[in-house]
């Protein structure tokens, strides 16, 4: 048998024998997760794209003018000074996960605990951001026309994307300080932070769609 | 590190594999809220039986209403508008597709990749529990006016459509929620938990077909939510998407549900594809021909699926000069899938051939679904598909690919697995005499409708023309679709005598090669005693098994034949 395994090309086993049993379980099943949660966000982004497609398609195909017209008046375009300032916020939540990540592998819990804090902070304010910003758009509502739409719409499910954020970032803090992860072990923490790159990166999107396209 | 045959290490990450959970001992955890694949498995087959009960009975319905050209009493143009939007959603959604990758990809890929279960146990067991939520939401909808739109529900009639649509949303966005869950949880499964040696070009095909599926299903679903979320939105909160009267747009919804869709009809037959592909070299003991040919056509026909949908849309007024891609790229198409059944066919030529009924099923499964492909060439082509849409030219395509694609691969599947299942035999002679009924009572049924479309006649309307012709073919239609639905009472027979007191099958009765035939009948709740290695494809036939260290049940260890001879490979 040891012959045809050889022609085979046949090679089992990778020498991890000085590993301990049970980090290998750990990391075996730690990529297994991130593997599907990398997917998860893969069919999160088709659905965005395909209301983005619905906005494109709608702005260039259907629409005659852009924004449209109500009621005889053209709508006024959104407050991109507002919402650039906004973005700035959502970037920097960013920036203070990538650090608190950082920051929790090094074992810096205060640096940590500052950093996590920070994002959440910073998450919240985009939130009520997005909250006056809807309050005062001039653009005819949710269910008064296609801009309405489409801009509502996709802002809407993005807003609601940090709220899930900032609730899941709160839930790992909690986690973090009743002592479920360690310095080599966080894999919610990861994914807490790739979720969070993620809704920032959707949100470059939608900036570039609504505020300067 | 287990050393599972002398000199013979498992990699890290079987390790994960190795570990056998303890087995549930409530009756709620071991048959209604398992974890296990193969009882989640067998639930999808149970909840899709009778969704396709209920959607066959509708289309019944549809068949009776068509036997006069006036229709029938008591069917109003409403109702029977309600009746085939409900058949057509419930075979794609509750039927078909929770079949062929819930069902069969549950139960029988992770036996195939030597796992013991798949990658996130959970997560399947919430995406089966979905499954039947949905359809009783979706069965509901007639309680309160059901959808009329078609199964492809487009605006604007859908959007102004009965309070059912509503329903039809949330059911459909359901399953296809239910449909990513488990497309996410089979790629991680086969990427990352296949028994030591089994690389990629060692899977065996039906894992190939899973393995392309999950990848449709978790990109593609996600733009049917989307198309879905905004009509709903239109629907309730009158949010202007689709409506031409506020600025939307009606193709809008089209290429959002094509987008899906055209995706989808692969959801819908690479696993049958996969089904086939295990059958037919097992029944013909013979090597499959063309094993990454037909491997990586798989994965073509996948990427390829996701830029032809305006196929669709033909007129649908699309900008004109879009039109010809969409042509060619969908004839390209054909590439592969003539590559697969050249290789099928060529996989019997000079085996020795049993013809079982899985084997009839996948035999009738080439012919009924290569004519089927063929009327999709016609409809691919402008010019024709001009003349051709929207009549019952269509219908026969559809059915053809589907009925005698994908349900005929699926009858086949569950004839050559039910002793896995079960640890029975059916009865071989009942299981021939439904396959014989069935082939002829379908192409009885549809082949009518290339004619009937061609000549005109359009589809989703209870009335037609009075002549003797359309009366005589309808009619012809109609009766051949009673016989065909009366020939699932011997097959529902076959399988109730056979779970009572079938033969005892034994674990490898036909003499198969893939894993899950080298394990006890019914198959243990751990699955393999020890993880497997594997050397070499599964298809060899004549070679000693590719497997090491397996501790295989008793008589699995040799693939012997119960019939004779082995075949002389012919190439
Ligand atoms: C060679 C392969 C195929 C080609 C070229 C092809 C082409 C087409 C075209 C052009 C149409 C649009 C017809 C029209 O509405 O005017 C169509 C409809 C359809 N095809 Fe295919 N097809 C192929 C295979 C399949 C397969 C494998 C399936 C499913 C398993 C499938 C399922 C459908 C369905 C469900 C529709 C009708 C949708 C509806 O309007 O209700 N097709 N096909
Ligand atoms: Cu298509």
């Amino acid at each position: 048998m040891s012959v045809s395994i050889a022609k085979q090309g046949y090679q089992l086993g990778h020498g991890h024998d000085d590993h301990d049993h049970e980090q290998v379980i750990y990391q075996e099943t730690r990529d297994m997760r991130l593997l599907g949660f990398v997917l998860f966000l893969c069919s999160d982004v088709v659905l965005f794209s395909s209301f983005i497609f619905a906005y494109i398609y709608l702005r260039t195909t259907v629409a005659p003018i852009w924004p449209p017209m109500i009621d005889g008046h053209q709508l006024p375009r959104l407050d991109t000074a507002f919402a650039a300032v906004n973005s700035v916020v959502l970037f920097g939540s960013g920036v203070t996960m990538h650090y608190a990540l950082e920051n929790w592998k090094h074992g810096t819990r205060a640096m940590y605990n500052l950093f996590m804090g920070l994002t959440i902070l910073l998450g919240a304010m985009f939130l009520g951001g997005q909250a006056y910003e809807y309050a005062h758009a001039q653009i005819g509502g949710w269910s008064g026309n296609t801009f309405g739409a489409s801009f509502f719409t996709l802002t809407g499910m993005h807003g609601f994307h940090v709220f899930v954020g900032v609730v899941f970032l709160a839930v790992l803090w909690w986690q973090s300080s009743r002592g479920v992860y360690d310095h080599e072990r966080y894999f919610g923490l990861t994914a807490g932070t790739l979720y969070w790159h993620f809704v920032d990166v959707i949100w470059v999107a939608l900036f570039f769609l609504f505020y300067l396209w | 590190m287990a050393t599972i045959a002398p000199g013979v290490k498992t990699g890290p990450y079987h390790a994960v594999l190795d570990h056998i959970h303890p087995e549930p001992t409530s009756f709620i955890r071991k048959y209604i809220f398992s974890i296990d694949h193969k009882v989640i498995g067998i639930q999808y087959m149970i909840t899709g039986g009778l969704f396709f009960l209920i959607a066959g009975m509708l289309a019944e319905v549809i068949r009776y209403t068509l036997l006069q050209p006036q229709g029938q009493m008591g069917i109003s143009a409403a109702t029977y508008n309600g009746v085939y939007s409900m058949h057509g959603s419930a075979m794609v959604w509750l039927v078909i597709i929770p079949l062929v990758t819930g069902a069969f990809g549950n139960f029988v890929m992770p036996l195939q990749i030597g796992a013991r279960d798949v990658a996130f146990p959970w997560l399947n067991l919430l995406a089966f529990w979905m499954f039947p939520v949905a359809g009783v939401i979706l069965f509901s909808s007639f309680l309160i006016g059901a959808p009329d739109a078609g199964w492809t529900e487009y605006p604007p009639i859908s959007v102004q459509g009965p309070p059912g649509t509503t329903l039809w949303c949330i059911a459909i966005f359901l399953i296809g929620v239910s449909s990513t869950l488990t497309g996410i949880n089979f790629i991680v499964t086969i990427y990352k938990m296949r028994a030591p040696g089994m690389t990629l070009t060692r899977m065996p095909l039906f894992v190939w077909a899973q393995f392309a599926t999950a990848g449709l299903s978790f990109i593609a679903t996600t733009a049917l939510a989307a198309a879905l979320l905004a009509l709903f939105c239109e629907r309730v909160f009158n949010v202007p998407f689709y409506d031409p009267s506020r600025g939307g747009s009606p193709v809008l919804w089209q290429h959002m549900f094509w987008f899906y869709s055209h995706p989808a009809v692969y959801i819908m037959i690479l696993p049958a594809f996969g089904i086939v592909s295990e059958v037919l070299p097992t029944f013909s003991r013979k090597p499959i021909f063309g094993y990454k040919m037909i491997a990586f056509s798989t994965v073509a026909i996948a990427l390829l699926g996701f830029s032809v949908w305006a196929h669709h849309m033909f007129t649908s007024g699309m900008v004109p000069w879009l039109q010809l891609p969409f042509m060619i790229i969908t004839m390209l198409i054909a590439i592969p899938t003539g590559v697969k059944i050249f290789s099928w066919v060529a996989t019997l030529w000079g085996g020795s051939i049993r013809w079982t009924t899985p084997m009839l099923f996948a035999t009738g499964f080439l012919i009924t679904f290569t004519l089927g492909g063929l009327t999709g060439f016609f409809l691919a082509a402008v010019p024709a598909d001009y003349h051709e849409h929207g009549t019952y030219f269509v219908v026969a395509h559809f059915h053809y690919v589907l009925y005698g694609g994908s349900v005929m691969g699926l009858f086949a599947g569950f004839y050559y697995w039910w002793p896995k299942m079960t640890g029975r035999m059916y009865n071989e002679a009942m299981g021939q005499w439904h396959f014989w009924i069935t082939f002829v009572a379908f192409n009885c049924t549809f082949m009518p409708m290339h004619w009937l479309g061609l000549m005109g006649m359009p589809r989703r309307v209870p009335i037609y023309d009075p002549a003797a012709w359309y009366v005589f073919w309808n009619q012809f239609a109609s009766i051949s679709s009673f016989v065909l639905a009366a020939s699932m009472l011997l097959f529902a027979y076959n399988f109730w005598s056979s779970f009572r007191s079938g033969k005892i099958a034994g674990p490898n009765p036909w003499g198969a090669r893939t894993l899950e035939w080298m394990i006890s009948s019914p198959a243990p709740y751990y699955n393999f005693k020890k993880i497997p290695a594997v050397l070499a494809t599964p298809y060899d036939f004549g070679n000693p098994l590719p497997y090491l260290g397996l501790e295989a049940a008793e008589g699995a260890t040799e693939a012997t034949p119960t019939h004779s001879s082995h075949p002389v490979p012919t190439y």
